[in-house]
């Protein structure tokens, strides 16, 4: 995450895309992935950013599983939790993580530092089970290297 | 029958295909295409050279190229390894086509799991503008193609065309009415082909070698070679090429898969067969597939795969029609009720086969036209047969 202000990246963004409906989902990507999730501000700049309406930006920014309207931490760890990641064991993996970090799926750590996510299938099924932390996947898990990378994480 | 040409270890020049493609006309590549007979790679088979030449001939100045790498069917990942060692022959196919169509512009609709693709494909697209093969004035001719990755953010039905197309546009990823077609109307209203990732890297190999090798690859009437993406439970899980029109017991023997039990092929909406099918064939004639084959074997509780499958189903659905949404719910619901043991035997379960008729017919996309599959399947072949009241 950048400490750069969420205006700067709209701006940047708009610069790129336009100032168009078109353009609402890519800023949103964008604001997302650097700051973690999209405020209530951030959207209604947006909005006005593209010329639609704050509604319409928070119906987009709703569809989408990737982009959040809740802070998340500094970390996103998203564990797959499809049939074959499945098959090989996700749900182990779910429990451990969830115990090392003592919170719950689609919840954040106290201090900021990761929020575990599960996701439908990520393409890795040929290395099931397998998780994305940030942009990086991460294959052929087991409950103690899936901890291990995790507690890595600063 | 394994047969590799996409995974060949001997590919053609790069640019050489483009360059053949250039000295033909616009049409008569489309044609090409049309008569390889190459069938859409992304699960729904429908004719790619006739898109071609239906966007080809519509009326409109500005006309797109995109290609669809959501990718997003469980247990699918043949696109996520194509890009990664072909990225530059995908976008050699899309040049063709664009030439093919009359297109200057390309889209990569990429998913939004797949990040660490960006720079791949931004790298063979740079490694493309510097051999004068994307760009303005292609190989020093008159034709100008160039292309950019849009990046999706988390929806597998984004990877239905027109739900590709509204969130390429911005919005919410939501299925249009059609007609009309994107070939007439789809991106920003222009005359659009969508194409998957495995369809355009085969186009450089059908312009080079013809429509008749292409043709004869095939097994059984079917034409080229397909990518299957394998995993569950076998022994070497990966991606396979084998002749379209293969027996699924070539697939199962490539990748080491024994005792098997059950095999869904085509995703989650796809068909789930008994493991002893091993003569049913890979083909838009028996077994759609899309690209994703998923093997159970014997041990596995086949309610409970089901029991994931239908939380995939509700938890992806758009929400935008009845049948689909309130359909995969009380779906969910009855698998629930079976394995709390509250509902069995084929009376209790008809109005639930019937809803999933409904859905099939009622509901406005692919999505859930198919999404109820896996229930009839496992619910007829596996569920009702353990009670001894199997259907076939
Ligand atoms: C719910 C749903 C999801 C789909 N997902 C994909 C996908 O991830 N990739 C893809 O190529 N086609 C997908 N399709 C099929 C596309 O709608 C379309 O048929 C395809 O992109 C056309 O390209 P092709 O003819 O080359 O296969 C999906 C269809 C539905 C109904
Ligand atoms: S069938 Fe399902 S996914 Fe398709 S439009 Fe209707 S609700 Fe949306
Ligand atoms: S099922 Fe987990 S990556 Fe595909």
């Amino acid at each position: 995450m950048s400490g750069r202000p969420v205006s700067q990246i709209i701006e940047e963004g708009a610069a790129r895309y336009g100032r168009n409906q078109e353009a609402v989902l890519r800023i949103l990507t964008d604001v997302d992935r650097e700051l973690g999730s999209v405020s209530e501000e951030a959207m209604a700049a947006i909005a006005k950013c593209c010329r639609v309406s704050s509604a319409e930006v928070q119906s987009v920014a709703t569809f989408y599983s990737f982009i959040s309207t809740k802070p998340r931490g500094r970390h996103l760890v998203r564990l797959c939790r499809t049939i074959s990641c499945s098959m090989k064991g996700s749900a182990g993996i779910l429990a451990a993580l969830e115990k090392d970090l003592g919170i719950a799926a689609g919840q954040t750590t106290p201090d900021g530092r990761i929020t575990l996510e599960t996701t439908s299938c990520i393409g890795l099924c040929d290395q099931s089970p397998a998780m994305l932390v940030d942009d990086t996947p991460h294959s052929r898990l087991t409950p103690e290297t899936a901890c291990e990378i995790v507690r890595g994480l600063k | 029958m394994k047969k590799e040409v996409l995974l060949s270890a001997n590919q053609p020049e790069l640019g050489s295909a483009l360059r053949k493609a250039a000295s033909m006309t616009s049409a008569d590549v489309a044609f090409e295409v049309r008569n390889a007979k190459l069938q859409g790679r992304g699960g729904a088979g429908f004719p790619a050279g006739v898109k071609w030449v239906l966007a080809g001939g519509a009326s409109g100045a500005q006309k797109y190229v995109v290609c669809n790498a959501d990718e997003g069917e469980p247990g699918t990942f043949k696109d996520r390894i194509l890009i990664e060692k072909y990225a530059d022959r995908l976008l050699e196919g899309m040049a063709i086509a664009g030439y093919a169509i009359g297109a200057d512009t390309g889209l990569i609709y990429l998913r939004a799991e797949y990040p660490y693709l960006v720079p791949v494909i931004e790298e063979a697209a740079s490694r493309l503008r510097q051999a004068g093969l994307l760009g303005r004035g292609i190989m020093g001719g008159k034709f100008s193609f160039d292309v950019e990755i849009r990046k999706g953010a988390g929806a597998y039905v984004c990877g239905e065309e027109t739900a590709l197309l509204e969130s390429m546009e911005g919005r919410r990823g939501e299925p249009r009415n059609k007609p009309p077609y994107p070939v007439n109307s789809g991106f920003r209203g222009c005359p659009t082909i969508i194409n998957n990732v495995e369809t355009f890297i085969a186009v450089p190999h059908i312009i080079l070698n013809g429509a008749d090798w292409f043709l004869a690859l095939g097994e059984g009437g079917d034409s080229g070679t397909k990518l299957f993406s394998i995993s569950g439970d076998v022994e070497r899980p990966g991606v396979y090429e084998l002749a379209m029109g293969s027996k699924i017991g070539d697939l199962l023997d490539l990748a080491g898969a024994v005792d098997v039990q059950a095999v869904q092929v085509g995703g989650a909406s796809g068909k789930t067969i008994p493991g002893s099918d091993r003569d049913r064939v890979l083909s838009f004639r028996d077994l759609p597939p899309g690209g994703s084959v998923i093997v159970f074997d014997g041990s596995r509780d086949m309610l409970g795969v089901l029991e994931n499958f239908m939380e995939f189903f509700v938890h992806e659905s758009c929400g935008q029609c009845t049948p689909c949404r309130e359909g995969n719910s009380r779906l969910l619901d009855a698998v629930h009720a079976i394995r709390a043991g509250s509902l069995s035997g084929r009376e209790a379960l008809a109005p639930y086969l019937d809803l999933a008729e409904t859905m099939k017919q009622g509901s406005k996309c692919g999505f859930g036209q198919t999404s109820s599959n896996c229930f009839v399947d496992i619910v007829n072949r596996f569920v009702l047969k353990a009670d001894g009241q199997g259907g076939n």
